[in-house]
C-alpha cells in the first residue's frame, strides 16, 4: 500500500513543479476575473486546446521546438481573444451567472470537439518534436525532468512579466481600471471590448503554455482538463483578483496535495485542492490577498 | 455667429424602452463658454450628460429622437470611449475615480487622443498646476481621499485627455461650501487658460450662476427657461424657486397656480 | 372555478381563486387529458419507451430540485452529481452493510443530502452569488472520492449491486411498476415545489433573488432562507440519487461525473430558468437528447465513423445547444412556449401595450 518513501528533497521538487503548474494556470483565472468579472470555467479545456495546438504546430516545425511552442502560444492568444469577441461579448449585459454558465457550455463543447478532431488517445508532442525530456540530477538525490524545470522557470518569468505589466505599464494600469470601474474607464477613452479581448487572450495563452509544457513533460490526454479545474481553488485561495495571491495559493494547494498523497492516500489527488478551498471559504472567503469588496461584486 | 461646439436638438432619451427621461431638449454651447444646467432631482440633468457622453450597455437607455452634434458630427448613441476620444470628458457624479489605484495611476489612465508622449507629459504638468495638492498626494490610494480631493482628482483626470468639452455633473454635491468655492474658481481658471468649454450640471443654482455665462433650467425632462446669467439671476421664478430669495410678500394660491401655468406654456 | 375556456378575460376576485393551481375550464380539461395519456402510456408503450419515461421522471426530480435552488433563490450549484452520488451510495452502503429496506434507505438518503446541504451551504452563506458554486464543486469531488474509497476498500471495484426493493412479499421490478412509482415521485416533487413556491418561504426566496439587501431590510432572514433552499434542494437530489440506484440496481462512482452536473444545469437553462415547467421540459429535452443524436448519426451518411465517439458528439452538440439557449433565448423552452401562447392569446393583436409609455 505505501509506496517507497521519497527523500524530502524530492518531495520539495515535486511541490515546486506542481505549484508552478497550478500557478501558471491560475493566473489565467485571475486575469479574466479581475478584468471582466467572469469565472471562466472553460479555462481547463482552453488550456488543453492550447496543448493540442502544439500537436498541430509540432507537425509544421518538427525540428524547432521553441518555434513550435511560440506558434502554439500565438494561436492560443488568438483563440482567447476570439472566444471573447464572438461569444462572451454577447453576455456582457447579462447576469454574471449566465456568463459563467456560458463558459461551462463552452468547455463542454470544446471537450467534444477535441476528441472528435484529435481522438481520445494520448499524444506525445515531445516525440513529434524530437526533443528529449532528460532527467536532471539535483543535489540531495532528487531528480527533475527538463520540461518540468522549464515549467518552473516559465512560471517565474510569466508572473514577473505580468506583475510588472499590471503595476507599471500604462495599459496594465488601464486593465486594472477597467476591472474596477468599467463605465468610468470607458468614459476615460478605454475601449472595454478591446481590453476584455486582451485579457481573455492573455489568459488563454498562459493557460496554453501550462498545457504545452505538461504535454511535453508527460503527454497529453483527456485528464488535463481536470488539472485545469484543480488550479481553480489555488486561484480562489489566493484571492480571485490577485496575481500574487494566486502564486501563494498554488504553493499552499500543491504542498497540501503532494504531502497528503505521499503520506496518506494517493486517491486524494483530486479532492485536496477542494478541501483547501473549503477551509479557506470558512476562514477567509475573499482569499489571502483578494480585495474584500470583491465579494459583493460576485 | 460661428457654429456651436456642442448642439443638442429636440433630444429624447428613453430608459428600458418605457420610461422617457428627457424630451424635446434643445440647447447649445459655444466654444469657450460655461453653460449651466439647473434643475432639481430627477429633472433629467444627469441623463442629459450621460446621453452626450454615451450610454453603457447596462443602462438600457437610448436616444430615441433628436440629435447631438459635436464639432458638427453627430454623436448620439455612440459608445462612451469613442465620445471620450472625440474630445468630450465627463466628470461623473458618483464613481468618479478608480478607488484601488493611486492618484498617480488614476492620472495615467485617461487616453490622451493624438498626443505624443512629450506633449502628454507637458499637458499633465499643466493640469497639475491647477491642483498642486494632488502632487503631494501622488502615491495615496484614491479611495482614501477626502471628498474635495477626490473631486479634484476627478477633474484633473478628465482634463488629462485634453478635451475640448468638459461635462461636470453635480460638482458641489456632498462638499463643504468653502471647498466648492475653491473648486469653482479653479474651474473658471481652467476655462480661461486651457480654453475648455464647460457644461456644468448643478442642483445649486447659486453655485452654477457664479461662473456660468449662459444657463438652461430643466424640469421633468424638459427645458422650461434659458438665458444668460443676468437674465436668469434676475428672473423672479428662478429667484424664488432656485435661489431661495423670496420677494417677501406672501404668495397666494393663485400666484403659485400662475407659476405652474407658465411652466406648462414653456413645456 | 372560472367557466371560461381560456385565460383571456378571466379575473381573480378573491384569495382562494388566487391560490388555485388550475383555474379555467380550459386548463382543467387539458390537465385531465394529459393525466389520462400519462396513465395510459405504460399499457401501450414498448419497454424502451418505458425506460425512457422512467429516466425522464428521475431526471425531473433532480431538475426540479436544482430549479428550486437556482431559479428562485438565485444560487447555482455545481455539485448536483455529487449529491446524486451521495444519495445513491447511501442507499447502496446501507443495503450492503446492514441490509436496510428501502423505507429506511430512502429517508436516510434524503437525510444525508440535507446534511451535506448544511455543511457545504454554511460557508457560502455570508457570501453572495458564485461562492456556492465553488463550494459545491468541492462537494462533488469529496463525495466522488469517498464513494471511490468505499468501492476500493470493500472490493466492489465494478460497483455496488443493489437488490430490487421489496414491500411485504412483493418485489418491485418491471418497467410498468417503476413507471408508476417514479411517476408518483415526480408528481409529488412537482406538487411539493409548486406549494413551496406559493408559500411564505417561496415568496421570501423570490425577494432574496430580486434584491438581498432589501429583503434583509424587510426582516427576511436571508442566510436562513438561502440555507433552507439549499438543504431542501440537496435532500430532494439525494433522494433522486437513491431512486436512481434502485431503478438501475447498481451504483458506481463512474456514473457521477461533472458532465452529469452539466446535464442538470443544461436542463434548467434549456427549460428556462425560474420556471418549474421549464425544469420538467428541460429534463425531457436533455434525457432524450443523446438518443436523438444517436439517431441522427445513424441516418447521416458518412457519419458512421463517429459512432464510436458518440460521447464526444454528445458533448459537442450539448455545448452548442446550451450556448444557443444562453445567448439567444435565456428564458428557454418556456420562453418559446410562452411566446407561442401569447401569440394565440392576443391574436389579432401583436403586442401587449407597453406600461408607462406616453404614446
Amino acid at each position: 500500500m505505501r509506496s517507497l518513501r521519497l527523500p524530502v528533497v524530492q518531495l520539495a521538487v515535486n511541490i515546486a513543479v506542481l505549484a508552478s503548474i497550478y500557478a501558471l494556470i491560475a493566473c489565467g483565472y485571475v486575469l479574466v476575473y479581475r478584468v471582466s468579472r467572469v469565472l471562466n470555467l472553460a479555462h481547463g479545456e482552453l488550456m488543453m486546446l492550447g496543448a493540442y495546438m502544439l500537436v498541430v504546430t509540432a507537425s509544421q516545425f518538427s525540428s524547432h521546438w521553441p518555434v513550435a511552442i511560440a506558434a502554439a502560444m500565438g494561436l492560443s492568444l488568438l483563440t482567447g481573444a476570439l472566444v471573447y469577441l464572438f461569444l462572451m461579448r454577447k453576455m456582457t449585459g447579462e447576469m454574471v451567472l449566465a456568463a459563467v454558465l456560458t463558459t461551462v457550455a463552452l468547455g463542454t463543447l470544446l471537450r467534444g470537439v477535441m476528441v472528435l478532431v484529435w481522438s481520445a488517445q494520448q499524444q506525445y508532442p515531445a516525440q513529434a518534436l524530437d526533443v528529449a525530456n532528460t532527467s536532471i540530477a539535483l543535489p540531495g538525490g532528487a531528480r527533475i525532468s527538463f520540461f518540468a524545470a522549464l515549467l518552473i522557470l516559465t512560471t517565474a518569468l510569466v508572473y514577473g512579466a505580468l506583475l510588472a505589466f499590471l503595476r507599471f505599464g500604462r495599459w496594465g494600469i488601464r486593465m486594472r481600471a477597467a476591472g474596477q470601474r468599467p463605465l468610468l474607464a470607458a468614459q476615460r477613452g478605454i475601449d472595454l471590448h478591446a481590453m476584455y479581448a486582451l485579457a481573455w487572450g492573455l489568459s488563454t495563452m498562459t493557460g496554453a503554455l501550462a498545457g504545452i509544457l505538461i504535454a511535453l513533460d508527460s503527454g497529453l490526454d483527456q485528464t488535463m482538463a481536470i488539472v485545469g479545474l484543480k488550479a481553480f481553488p489555488a486561484a480562489l485561495v489566493g484571492g480571485l483578483d490577485s496575481l500574487a495571491g494566486a502564486l501563494l495559493g498554488s504553493l499552499i494547494v500543491a504542498a497540501a496535495e503532494v504531502l497528503l498523497i505521499h503520506y496518506v492516500d494517493p486517491l486524494l489527488s483530486e479532492v485536496v485542492p477542494f478541501l483547501v478551498l473549503i477551509a479557506m471559504l470558512v476562514v477567509r472567503p475573499w482569499g489571502l490577498f483578494g480585495t474584500r469588496e470583491e465579494l459583493d461584486r460576485v | 455667429m460661428s457654429e456651436p461646439l456642442l448642439s443638442v436638438d429636440k433630444l429624447e432619451v428613453v430608459y428600458q424602452r418605457a420610461i422617457t427621461a428627457v424630451q424635446g431638449i434643445t440647447l447649445s454651447a459655444q466654444r469657450g463658454q460655461v453653460v449651466g444646467i439647473l434643475g432639481t432631482n430627477g429633472a433629467g440633468k444627469t441623463t442629459l450628460l450621460r446621453a452626450i457622453s454615451g450610454f453603457h450597455g447596462t443602462d438600457d437607455a437610448r436616444v430615441t429622437e433628436g440629435a447631438i452634434r459635436f464639432n458638427g458630427r453627430r454623436i448620439e448613441n455612440s459608445e462612451p470611449h469613442r465620445v471620450a476620444r472625440a474630445g468630450i470628458a465627463l466628470v461623473p457624479e458618483r464613481d468618479k475615480v478608480f478607488p484601488n489605484l493611486t492618484v498617480a495611476e488614476n492620472l495615467r489612465v485617461p487616453v490622451a487622443r493624438g498626443l505624443a508622449a512629450a506633449e502628454r507629459r507637458r499637458h499633465q504638468a499643466r493640469v497639475l498646476q491647477f491642483f498642486p495638492k494632488l502632487e503631494e498626494l501622488h502615491d495615496r490610494t484614491a479611495g482614501l481621499l477626502s471628498g474635495g480631493e477626490r473631486q479634484m482628482l476627478a477633474i484633473a483626470s478628465a482634463l488629462a485627455s485634453k478635451p475640448e468639452l468638459l461635462l461636470v455633473d453635480e460638482l458641489s454635491l456632498g462638499l463643504a461650501p468653502v471647498v466648492v468655492e475653491d473648486l469653482m474658481s479653479r474651474l473658471a481658471q481652467i476655462r480661461r487658460e486651457l480654453a475648455v468649454t464647460i457644461l456644468l450640471v448643478e442642483q445649486s443654482a447659486a453655485v452654477a450662476l457664479e461662473i456660468a455665462d449662459y444657463g438652461y433650467v430643466l424640469e421633468n425632462g424638459r427645458i422650461v427657461l434659458d438665458g444668460d446669467k443676468a437674465r436668469l439671476a434676475s428672473h423672479p421664478d428662478i429667484q424664488e424657486f432656485y435661489l431661495g430669495q423670496s420677494s417677501g410678500r406672501r404668495r397666494s394660491y393663485r400666484d403659485v397656480k400662475q407659476y405652474r401655468r407658465s411652466r406648462r406654456w414653456y413645456g | 372555478m372560472s367557466r371560461r375556456l381560456r385565460a383571456s378575460g378571466h379575473f381573480r376576485t378573491g384569495y382562494a381563486q388566487d391560490l388555485r393551481l388550475v383555474e379555467t375550464r380550459g386548463e382543467r380539461w387539458s390537465l385531465a387529458v394529459f393525466l389520462i395519456a400519462l396513465l395510459a402510456l405504460p399499457f401501450f408503450a414498448s419497454p424502451f419507451l418505458l425506460d425512457l419515461a422512467c429516466q425522464v421522471f428521475l431526471a425531473s426530480i433532480g431538475a426540479l430540485a436544482l430549479m428550486l435552488l437556482t431559479g428562485h433563490a438565485g444560487q447555482i450549484s455545481l455539485g448536483h452529481a455529487g449529491l446524486l452520488a451521495a444519495g445513491a451510495f447511501t442507499a447502496g452502503i446501507l443495503f450492503k452493510e446492514v441490509n436496510a429496506p428501502f423505507w429506511v434507505t430512502l429517508p436516510a438518503a434524503a437525510g444525508v443530502g440535507a446534511l451535506l446541504g448544511v455543511v457545504f451551504g454554511l460557508p457560502s452563506l455570508r457570501l453572495r452569488g458564485l461562492y456556492l458554486a465553488v463550494s459545491t464543486l468541492a462537494l462533488h469531488f469529496l463525495v466522488v472520492y469517498l464513494g471511490g474509497e468505499y468501492e476500493t476498500r470493500r472490493g466492489f471495484s465494478t460497483g455496488v449491486v443493489i437488490d430490487a426493493p421489496t414491500l411485504g412479499g412483493w418485489t418491485i421490478s418491471g418497467g410498468r411498476t417503476w413507471y408508476f412509482i417514479l411517476g408518483a415521485f415526480a408528481a409529488s416533487t412537482l406538487l411539493l415545489c409548486l406549494n413551496l413556491l406559493r408559500s411564505g418561504t417561496g415568496r421570501a426566496w423570490a425577494a432574496i433573488g430580486a434584491n438581498e439587501t432589501v429583503a434583509e431590510a424587510l426582516g427576511i432572514g436571508v442566510a436562513a432562507h438561502k440555507l433552507l433552499a439549499f438543504v431542501i434542494s440537496s435532500a430532494l437530489t439525494a433522494l433522486a440519487g437513491a431512486l436512481f440506484a434502485y431503478y438501475r440496481g447498481f451504483v458506481s462512482v463512474e456514473a457521477f461525473s461533472l458532465f452529469l452536473t452539466i446535464q442538470y444545469v443544461a436542463m434548467i437553462i434549456i427549460g428556462g430558468i425560474g420556471s418549474l415547467l421549464g425544469a420538467v421540459l428541460g429534463a425531457v429535452f436533455v434525457t432524450l437528447f443523446p438518443y436523438g443524436i444517436e439517431a441522427v448519426i445513424g441516418t447521416l451518411a458518412g457519419a458512421q465513423r463517429y459512432a464510436g465517439l458518440l460521447f464526444a458528439v454528445n458533448y459537442a452538440a450539448f455545448g452548442v445547444v446550451m450556448i444557443l439557449f444562453l445567448v439567444l433565448e435565456p428564458l428557454g423552452l418556456v420562453g418559446i412556449w410562452r411566446r407561442v401562447q401569447t401569440y394565440f392569446l392576443l391574436w389579432p393583436f401583436r403586442h401587449r401595450p407597453m406600461a408607462g409609455s406616453r404614446r
